[in-house]
């Protein structure tokens, strides 16, 4: 058929044949020849959003399913669109009912669970999906988006653990409104400007009832979604293949540059292509990091974003190596949306407390670390320093905001001295009541930790504090942590959605004995965050934001750490690529040209 | 005969309660409490509880350890914690991976060990004797990561021969193609001491009177090596290489790794990491109950490869 004209009416006929032509056009865009090879590090913990909190899980749930919200691919800062509903949610009642309207024409992809040939998904879904957050049979590590948040849903939760955790479904929940087959409206129990934020996590995605209850024993391994990628082969601790879905409606690729000079060529490349236009995604576990760095030598992967210790010989001073460069090789930078920090328990007997010489003793230790020196040498130039427990890339991140104090040991020698910490013959200081002084680090016993521990003695070594170190393993540390019973420990926060909001919980006082391990209470600083739940974004928020980041400053509740690039190198026949800070999975939003691609 | 055996199979009773004991001890003693990993970030209280109360880790010591000892009974070991995969699935499909590298490694070092520790004690104190001692210490005194990371390099990055990591589908092009490289070197790894030791045993043998009478008696050179002196030596040969076979249910999980092998000895290190104590639980009475096994089937072979030894 060697006839433009002949071969188009043919394609036509047969589109017209189909029910649903539009979404088969959309399928036919992506070509099953398009295949991207991916490497992942550490293997997933199966495919249910509500129950998974491994990250790789998420990266493919996040193109499996779908949820009532999304991100733009490329705006900066971040910023919402719709992906389930038809636009962004009406917000009324003060912040307090959410309502969405969905996309109609949106279908589950094929199953045995289906008792009609094409599942539509539609408002029940998304309640049904909500419910399983606070199912005590799910264990939902997720609960806590919805926990507390939705009318009437905490007391089904209770009446469900009443009843040895049989959950009714389909009992009302009066938060849970279904207005009409492609209407939902949340009504929230507070006022919550950022609940539209949860709702374009990945972990809210929408799953069919009909296949939970079908596979309820392992719900992980049924992974049935709208989006535009469906799982065609999963080998649990080895690989993961995901082919195009032939039912996705598709999208024509249309986003708008930011100021972002890398956006120009993304744009240039895809615009008004009919996405996904990547037919299979092959997935394969690979652990190594030298491993890793052979295989995308060798292309056997496309792109690598986790190449740690080779980072010195691939990207030297932060650009692509010569002999990467020449082979077309590019490099993706960016911060991700995360910091690290040093914690104080605030109610222990020697570092603990809002007395003068205290405070004093915290921010002595505060501008003893060097945390330059951990970016130079154990980080390997791969982070930048922390000024503010709120990371670039967050709604109320402040670019010009400094911390008051920094690495100073000096200042911080003069400040022990003032406050009476007299050092003894050994050259080590004492409490001012003559009691010892040792700050004890509880770090876990990975190699790397080490390499924090000795940076650690060798700063506090400078200012007379003697250092000692206790090893716990990782679930302890979340346990002693809770319970207030570590003196000084590190840990590390990704944004779980993009505002300051995640991030200044973490010093909350109503959240000690969850995530505030300083067991921080100021009435200041929880005054400020109260204040702030209630306003939308907005610059009064943010200066409520920047108020309580310069409150633990004044009680140096934390030593902040440090803000991680993520690298990203990719071959050139890969089209369109761009590292969302959100979101994780950019495929459906990539082509590949293979014509550049070395044969296999 | 078979009364040895009943007896030898009735003492695994109280070993393999001792096993779950030691076990059971240990977990709860340094495991971790894994409902606070479980119940991911942002968490209260009252969540923890409840993954507790499901987990049965909420319950009294002597109830969860009875738990145990049923599970051990019905060879019924639930889950995992983390992936809520079932543990009998999980070595249904691991150990395949692991055994497609460790049984053609174990033929082969077994094999290669003897053949080069009969030809080098045959040399006892040549130069070709030493050469081979010198070579053997040498490699002994190396880390397997660095043979891993050096072959690795060199021969599937470099040359080529070898695909740097993977595993596909179907038993001989994993072998062929996916498990040569992690064979070659873990039988470079282990040829060198298995050879020492081997040597030793052959050593004790080749003085003994009856190669001198079988020479004076103008057997062959080949013969004697081959058949009288191995038949003797093999009794601590046996005993060394079905001491491995336990070993061979938990991986090389370095090899695993560096190849992306999706075996076992990958599922043992992170079910430690996750303090997945149904996956714990699970390979270590495997491995117990396998070690059993294999020391009462290493009696047996005593038996068939020396006549003289008594079994009682």
């Amino acid at each position: 058929m060697r006839s433009p004209f002949l071969r188009a009416i043919v394609v036509a006929g047969c589109l017209l044949a189909l029910p649903g032509g539009a979404v088969r056009i959309a399928a036919a865009a992506a070509d099953p020849n398009k295949v991207l090879h991916v490497a992942i590090e550490a293997g997933d913990d199966g495919f249910d959003p509500s129950r998974s909190t491994n990250y790789y899980s998420g990266l493919i749930e996040e193109v499996i399913f779908e949820r009532l919200l999304t991100y733009d691919y490329l705006a900066e800062p971040v910023k919402l669109a719709p992906m389930l509903a038809e636009a962004m949610p009406e917000v009324g009642d003060g912040g307090k009912t959410y309502t969405f309207h969905l996309r109609k024409g949106v279908y589950f992809t094929p199953d045995p669970a289906f008792k009609t040939d094409r599942r539509e998904l539609v408002a029940d879904d998304v309640v049904y999906s909500i419910k399983r957050f606070v199912d005590p049979k799910n264990r939902s590590p997720w609960r806590f988006l919805f926990a507390g948040k939705i009318v009437g849903l905490d007391e089904q939760e209770a009446l469900a653990k009443k009843n040895g955790d049989r959950f009714d479904y389909n009992a009302k929940v009066a938060g849970l409104e279904v207005v009409d087959r492609y209407t939902v409206r949340f009504h929230l129990t507070d006022t919550d400007f950022n609940f539209a934020y949860i709702l374009a996590s990945p972990t809210t995605s929408i799953v069919a009832r009909e296949v939970i209850e079908r596979y309820s024993d392992d719900t992980k391994g049924h992974p049935v979604g709208s989006g535009p990628y469906m799982l065609a082969e999963w080998k649990r601790g080895s690989r993961i293949l995901l082919h195009a879905n032939p039912g996705y409606r598709g999208f024509v690729w249309d986003f708008q540059p930011s100021a972002n000079p890398w956006d120009q060529d993304v744009v240039a490349a895809m615009k008004g292509k009919q996405m996904p236009q990547i037919g299979v995604v092959d997935v394969r576990l690979i652990e190594e990091e030298q491993s890793r760095w052979l295989a995308f030598q060798g292309a056997e992967i496309d792109y690598i974003d986790r190449f740690g210790s080779f980072a010195p010989m691939a990207i030297p001073g932060n650009k692509v190596a010569p002999y990467l460069a020449k082979r077309g090789i590019k490099l993706y930078r960016y911060l991700e949306p995360e910091m690290t920090y040093y914690y104080f328990n605030m109610v222990d007997s020697v570092v603990g407390g809002f007395d003068k010489e205290k405070i004093a003793l915290r921010r002595a230790i505060a501008m003893s670390y060097d945390i330059d020196e951990e970016i130079r040498v154990i980080r390997k130039n791969q982070a930048i320093r922390a000024e503010t427990p709120v990371p670039p890339g967050v709604v109320g991140y402040d670019p010009k905001y400094r911390s008051s104090y920094h690495y100073d040991p000096a200042l911080a020698n003069k400040l022990l001295d003032y406050f009476g910490y007299k050092r003894g013959a050994d050259g080590y200081r004492t409490l001012p009541d003559g009691k010892p002084l040792v700050l004890t680090l509880w770090s876990t016993p990975e190699a790397i930790a080490r390499e924090y521990d000795e940076l650690w003695k060798k700063s506090l070594d400078v200012i007379g504090v003697h250092f000692a170190t206790a090893k716990i393993k990782f679930a302890d540390q979340i346990q002693k942590g809770r319970a207030c019973q570590m003196q000084f420990a590190g840990a590390a926060w990704t944004a779980d959605w993009p505002t300051a909001d995640n991030f200044l919980q973490l010093s909350y006082g109503p959240n000690v004995g969850e995530d505030n391990y300083a067991c921080y209470k100021s009435a200041a600083f929880d005054a400020f965050y109260r204040k702030a739940q209630q306003l939308p974004d907005s610059a009064e928020r943010n200066h409520l934001y920047l108020s309580m980041v310069r409150q633990m400053e004044v009680d140096t509740t934390w030593v902040m750490g440090a803000t991680r690039y993520k690298s990203t190198l990719f071959y050139p026949w890969m089209l369109g690529y761009k590292k969302h800070p959100i979101l994780h999975a950019p495929w459906p939003f990539m082509d590949i040209d293979n014509t550049k691609r070395p044969a296999r | 005969m078979t009364a040895y055996i009943i007896r030898r199979v009735w003492q695994m009773i109280p070993t393999l309660l001792g096993v779950i004991l030691l076990v059971f001890i240990l977990f709860n003693w340094v495991g971790g409490d894994p409902a606070y990993v479980l119940a991911g970030k942002i968490s209260s209280a009252e969540q923890i509880e409840n993954i507790r109360r499901q987990l049965g880790v909420d319950q009294p010591f002597y109830v969860q350890l009875w738990i145990f000892i049923k599970q051990v009974l019905t060879a019924n070991f639930g889950a995992s914690w983390s992936t809520n995969e079932s543990v009998s699935h999980i070595m249904a499909t691991r150990l395949g991976p692991s055994l497609t590298v460790l049984v053609p490694l174990l033929i082969i070092s077994t094999l290669v060990a003897i053949g080069l520790a009969l030809a080098v004690a045959y040399v006892r104190g040549s130069l070709t004797d030493r050469a081979v001692m010198i070579v053997c210490t040498v490699g002994l005194s190396v880390s397997i990561l660095v043979y891993i990371i050096v072959f690795q390099y060199v021969f599937a990055y470099k040359l080529g021969w070898f695909p740097v990591q993977g595993w596909g589908d179907g038993f001989w092009h994993n072998l062929i193609v996916y498990a040569s490289l992690p064979i070659i070197i873990l039988l470079v790894v282990s040829v060198a001491p298995d050879l020492r030791l081997f040597r030793t045993f052959v050593l004790d043998e080749i003085n003994q009177d009856y190669v001198r009478t079988a020479r004076a008696k103008g057997v062959s050179e080949n013969r004697i090596m081959w058949v009288h002196v191995l038949r003797n030596a093999s009794i601590p040969i046996i005993t060394h290489v079905m001491s491995q076979l336990p070993g061979l249910l938990i991986g090389a999980f370095l090899v695993e790794r560096f190849f992306s092998i999706p075996g076992i000895g990958r599922e043992v290190i992170l079910a430690v990491e996750r303090s997945d104590f149904p996956v714990i639980k699970a390979i270590t009475v495997y491995v117990a109950v396998a070690t059993m096994i294999v020391n009462l089937l290493t009696d047996l072979l005593y038996k068939a490869v020396d006549p003289r030894v008594q079994l009682k």
